[in-house]
């Protein structure tokens, strides 16, 4: 059964190497990262609408600009995460002599973000829950609005919601990693060994880093 | 001899023997001693008094009556009406009953005794009424009063009276307090006195405590009070506790307020307990938090949690303590909770079970999707 790209999701083996039969194309990754891009600006706006709805009356006139700020961010961001992941695997890649354009590298880590995007929408569900469930103060200073920020910010942090969050952001990384995995394989000729070391390192590093916020090492 | 000389002899025998009294006379008979009980009387006390009267005389004397009379003191009892004879070198004793009708004061009401041949005795006797009562002080109690809360009160009893008393008696008497005891008795004091007796005091509200100490001089009953004050006011003493260090700490679904309790007072505050008040929702782990004895200069850290309704910007941090008798003290600190953000009190507690079970099924699906990937390969 042929079900377009999504097929990456389950068969990422067999979907890479019948692309490595035509030209690279990066629409189809840009369009997964723009709607990848689209829900951290959703949820980016729902936590920004959360903040503007605590200060004071006149600094609430700018709220239609924060959340212009807050989703045009999210969206460059989404495209700035591509390239870098892009990048890295790209250069990794190149210490096991990898072979092959970046264009092709950075088509399939495009692909790489599906379980990202799948994973944002559950991560922005859950934040929605989070937030909707808080009550905020009205603020009348700079200084209060400095610790609501603040107990927010532990708030979220502390919520057992915000850490299965976590635990799941962390599951749709392996997931993404893994697809990565035959994409570089793919991208860059490379064995699967090298390929798992290449994808592998840099998902270590970072699932560290989110294991660590989960626990609040850091 | 003559005959007429013989005459004149008899003449003057006869003469003789009927000069030469048949008994002896009121000059023989002299007041030996008087007695009164008691030995001082106040104003208005009834007493006995008993008067010795003693025959020194070789005969008898037939005495017709004895009686009592004065101003001052008064005597109540009938005067003896017919007495009869008082042998030779005998005594006799009469005993009237008396009233201290007048002030205070030395007073000799007359013992009169009529003899039956035209004698009579007049006797004044001397009888001393002094009115001084006995003396009742507060020789302890705490420097203020609180609701509830024993007091030590100790009241001293002292007799300035020259003769002794008896049935002496301290009674609280009044409302809006308990004492233990009920009351002390004493029971004979002698002249220049003292003895205290200790009392536990419980208010109930400021009212006037009048201790009563009766005592009987006598037959006759006396009392004087003592009135104590009890009006409410800070125990300088007590424990004192203050609430600082806080530290609100927002949590999912709570709050949680870190915090030091301090007893600055001068005695211990026992079973100090910590809530969260009125519009607080207490939660686990920390509903309350049991610091239990705090020593003076002591302080103690404690922590609660709670939830609220979201709307509240203040909070009430409670903390019940007990004096040394029981007594329920309770002080209330409000913190400020307008610099936080207000987890909700709608959430449930804990883990939230149904983002555990989307979690397990999100979790079995990509995992699933890894490894059928590698099948596939």
């Amino acid at each position: 059964m042929d079900t377009g790209f999504l097929r990456v999701l389950f068969d990422p083996g067999r979907f890479f190497e019948e692309r490595m039969r035509g030209e690279a194309g990066l629409k189809i990754p840009a369009l997964i990262i723009l709607a990848y891009g689209i829900v951290g600006a959703v949820a980016a706006a729902l936590m920004v609408n959360v903040i503007i709805a605590i200060l004071p009356g006149e600094a609430q006139a700018y709220a239609a600009f924060g959340i212009a700020i807050a989703v045009i961010g999210a969206l460059i961001m989404g495209y700035l995460m591509w390239i870098a992941c892009a990048v890295i695997l790209y250069a990794i890649s190149m210490i096991f002599k990898g072979e092959g354009t970046f264009t092709r590298t950075l088509e399939f880590t495009g692909y790489g973000f599906l379980p990202q995007f799948i994973g944002s929408i559950i991560g922005a569900a859950f934040s929605y829950q989070i937030i909707s469930n808080l009550t905020i103060p009205p603020m009348t200073n700079i200084e209060q609005i400095a610790e609501v920020s603040e107990s927010l910010a532990g708030i979220i942090a502390t919520d057992p919601l915000m850490q299965i969050s976590g635990v799941l952001s962390l599951l749709f990384v392996l997931w993404s990693a893994n697809i990565l995995i035959f994409g570089m394989k793919y991208a860059r000729n490379l064995s699967t060994r090298d390929a798992a070391l290449t994808v592998g390192i840099p998902t270590a590093l970072y699932a560290v880093y989110i294991l660590a916020t989960i626990t609040g090492w850091v | 001899m003559k005959p007429h000389n013989l005459v004149v002899i008899l003449l003057i025998c006869i003469a003789a023997a009927t000069v030469t009294p048949a008994s002896a006379g009121p000059a023989d008979v002299t007041v030996t001693s008087s007695t009164l009980d008691p030995s001082v009387l106040m104003k208005g006390d009834v007493g006995t008094l008993t008067v010795e009267i003693k025959n020194n005389g070789a005969d008898g004397v037939a005495i017709r009556s004895a009686r009592l009379y004065g101003s001052g003191v008064v005597g109540l009892s009938d005067p003896y009406p017919s007495v009869g004879d008082i042998g030779a070198g005998t005594t006799k004793t009469f005993t009237f009953t008396v009233r201290a009708d007048g002030g205070e004061g030395t007073f000799y009401p007359t013992l009169v005794i009529d003899f039956q041949n035209d004698g009579t005795l007049r006797h004044p006797v001397p009888i001393l009424v002094e009115d001084t009562p006995l003396t009742a002080t507060i020789v302890g109690k705490p420097d203020a009063f609180s609701e509830g809360k024993r007091a030590d009160i100790a009241i001293q009893v002292g007799n300035p009276r020259p003769n002794d008393v008896s049935g002496v008696q301290v009674i609280p008497q009044g409302t809006g307090f308990t004492t233990t005891p009920t009351g002390a008795f004493i029971g004979a004091l002698a002249t220049d006195e003292a003895r205290t007796v200790p009392f536990n005091l419980t208010p109930e509200g400021e009212t006037d405590v009048a201790f009563t100490v009766s005592w009987r001089n006598g037959i006759n009953a006396h009392a004087v009070d003592l009135t104590l004050p009890v009006t409410f006011g800070e125990d300088k003493r007590q424990a004192d506790l203050f609430i600082t260090n806080i530290e609100v700490t927002p949590e999912a679904g709570r709050y949680r307020i870190l915090g030091d309790v301090m007893n600055a007072g001068l005695e211990p505050a026992r079973s100090v307990l910590i809530t969260p008040g009125s519009s607080a929702i207490p939660t686990d782990p920390f509903r309350v938090y049991v610091v239990g004895t705090l020593d003076p200069d002591d302080a103690a850290p404690f922590e609660v949690t709670f939830r609220t309704d979201g709307n509240a910007t203040t909070i009430p941090i409670i903390a019940e303590y007990r004096d040394d008798d029981g007594n329920r003290y309770v002080m209330t600190a409000v913190v400020d909770l307008g610099g936080t953000a207000a987890p909700s009190a709608e959430r449930d507690e804990g883990i939230p079970m149904t983002g555990i079970v989307v979690a397990i099924l999100i979790a079995i699906g990509v995992i699933g999707a890894i490894f059928y990937s590698w099948r596939r390969k």
